[in-house]
């Protein structure tokens, strides 16, 4: 399936994709019409401090199968026919059982303009539908700037990175030995000294 | 190759699901004593409250049994398992012979024991049939009294209060939601259960409803008080369906001991869901915790396991979320762990009303409680069911990236 695929080690964290995010997930789906709405739009994926890298987009996987769609009691969480992961606001109760399931803790509550009588619903990506049905990328795909975020098959990236650490693997074995520099001639003597 | 379960709900139809997939061929036939169509229990207390419709409750497509191939008797209650005859007998005197078996029976709620059950306005919730019992009796703005402080019991107090009855809410314990939370969550809970105005009465153990002419008029309480109600609700718990069990010798005091492939004892014949005696994956001592999403996970493992694969179930994590009116505990694990060597990190935002409590032992997260901000719960689940190295503090930035 196409899925947008994360590159954390180019994610520099001006978060550009949440805004671009809660403003597609808005009612008016423009910049200026979004703030002004009455629910506020909320963006479905986070950026979070990592480890190794500047920044973390996490975002729903798209998981098959689905841990929240199995823990689901109200039966709001469905596979879409493009193999997304989709909740359905009006049968969404609000009860955060997903949000036990979820290993990777991709799920807000908040109010959404679909279901303006309940206090919120669970929210997560469903990888702009309305977006895809007329051939463009998912919005954060859009409004990412470096490469963190691209749109693509799974498979393919997968086997691209597994490619790519192959040669890297391959490139440091051919690479000559490196030689110790030798040290300073004070340094020789002392160790002659020593030994 | 013929499989009968016993039970249409969550291990049962999860566990149908899954022979399907590993024998397209097999004969499924699913028994149920309810003659709906299959529906979501945990959705009965929001059934209550109105939040959600009669048609959005039912589980599955209304042409569900035909589209997977499965054959369904709903109304139809066991009375016998033989296993020597390898057949399952109904209460309208038909047998059904299998191959293999799944008891999935589920659980029914307890009743304390107390003089005066049989008044009518004593309610319990846990089937359809028993949400149109007490919602036909409820007239708007009755005093209702709810035993139990659990999960069920805090839901249902929330939604009866919302239909503008006068709740009351009394519990045997000291805190509301016992042995799942600690004092701190329990107090930022009843706080809001003040806020709604339902009342709470706790350390109280009811010893009799009194009553009027054969209806319920008020609870009474071993300190001597009574709480006046036209309806008395219990949620004090479940206890599992195996009476008809009885002389088959598969069933115990705490429900049917399995072991971890979820076998009986008897190599054609499993169980899983809430009619199970579980462990718990932390510390490896028998539990009973009748969750749903253990349930789910029991059936997938013994239809798999009854269709030929050799699957083990590792023990069931204790996890409860608890939702009401926007405010949400999510909590499992281990909440009041006895032994010395735990150790309890917590956090509390007054402001913003969220707190957090983990509980570690041996650099490995064992307990865990959420209140506000319940986002992250599936990431501490995770790391508690597999056992992972967790000593920081658990960001998901600092897991992956």
């Amino acid at each position: 399936m196409k899925t947008v695929i994360v590159r954390p080690e180019r994610c520099v964290g001006c978060l550009q994709c949440r805004l671009a995010c809660a403003v597609e997930h808005s009612r008016t789906k423009n910049l200026a019409g979004a703030i002004s709405e009455q629910v506020t739009p909320r963006p479905r994926l986070r950026i979070y401090p990592g480890r190794q890298h500047l920044a973390f987009p996490n975002k729903c996987r798209h998981c098959e199968p689905a841990p929240c769609q199995q823990v689901c009691i109200a039966g709001a969480i469905s596979r879409t026919p493009r193999s997304t992961v989709d909740i359905d606001p009006a049968k969404c109760i609000n009860c955060a059982m997903c949000a036990m399931a979820c290993p990777f803790g991709v799920l807000t509550y908040a109010p959404l303009y679909l279901a303006p009588d309940k206090r919120a619903v669970a929210l997560k990506c469903d990888q702009c539908p309305e977006r895809e049905a007329v051939g463009r990328k998912p919005a954060c795909v859009e409004a990412c700037k470096v490469g963190a975020l691209t749109y693509g098959e799974w498979q393919e990236a997968q086997e691209h990175k597994g490619w790519a650490l192959a040669q890297a693997v391959f490139a440091s074995l051919q690479a000559p030995p490196e030689t110790e520099p030798a040290p300073p001639p004070g340094i020789r003597l002392w160790r002659r000294i020593n030994s | 190759m013929r499989y009968l379960i016993i039970g249409a709900s969550a291990a049962g139809l999860a566990a149908a699901e899954t022979i399907r997939q590993w024998d397209p061929r097999g004969a499924v036939t699913v028994v149920s004593d309810e003659p709906h169509p299959p529906y979501s229990r945990p959705l009965l207390t929001y059934l209550l409250s109105g939040e959600v419709s009669l048609e959005k409750i039912w589980l599955k497509a209304a042409d569900y049994f035909q589209e997977w191939g499965f054959e369904a008797l709903l109304g139809e209650q066991v009375v016998q398992v033989a296993p020597e005859e390898r057949e399952v007998r109904l209460r309208s005197g038909r047998a059904c012979p299998y191959d293999r078996l799944l008891i999935a029976s589920g659980a029914r709620p307890r009743l304390p024991g107390i003089p005066g059950e049989d008044l009518e306005g004593v309610f319990t919730l846990r089937t359809l049939a028993d949400w149109r019992r007490l919602d036909a009796a409820l007239p708007e703005g009755a005093e209702v009294v709810v035993a139990g402080a659990g999960p069920v019991g805090l839901k249902a107090a929330e939604a009866l209060a919302r239909r503008g009855c006068r709740v009351a809410l009394a519990e045997l314990e000291s805190q509301v939601l016992p042995r799942l939370v600690d004092t701190q969550a329990a107090a930022m809970l009843g706080n809001a259960l003040l806020e709604w105005g339902i009342e709470v009465y706790c350390d109280t153990k009811p010893i009799g409803l009194a009553g009027y002419k054969g209806r319920v008029r008020a609870l009474a309480l071993a300190d001597g008080r009574e709480l006046p109600a036209q309806a008395v609700l219990f949620a004090i718990g479940v206890t599992p369906n195996t009476e008809f069990l009885a002389d088959s010798g598969l069933a115990a005091a705490g429900g049917v001991p399995v072991d971890a492939r979820l076998n009986t004892g008897l190599p054609e014949i499993y169980a899983a869901g809430d009619c199970v005696q579980g462990v718990n994956l932390l510390t490896g001592q028998p539990a009973y915790v009748p969750i749903w999403p253990a349930a789910v996970e029991q059936g997938k493992i013994a239809g798999a396991n009854m269709a030929g694969a050799n699957r083990r179930y590792p023990g069931l994590l204790p996890q409860n979320s608890i939702s009401l009116r926007g405010f949400k505990i999510i909590t499992g694990g281990l909440v009041q762990p006895e032994a010395e060597d735990v150790e309890i990190v917590s956090e509390l935002d007054r402001r913003r009303g969220h707190y957090r409590r983990l509980a570690y032992r041996e650099g490995r997260l064992v307990g865990l409680t959420l209140v506000g901000a319940v986002a992250d719960a599936g990431i501490y689940f995770h790391l508690m069911s597999q056992q992972l190295p967790a000593a920081e503090p658990v960001t998901p930035g600092r897991l992956w990236g």
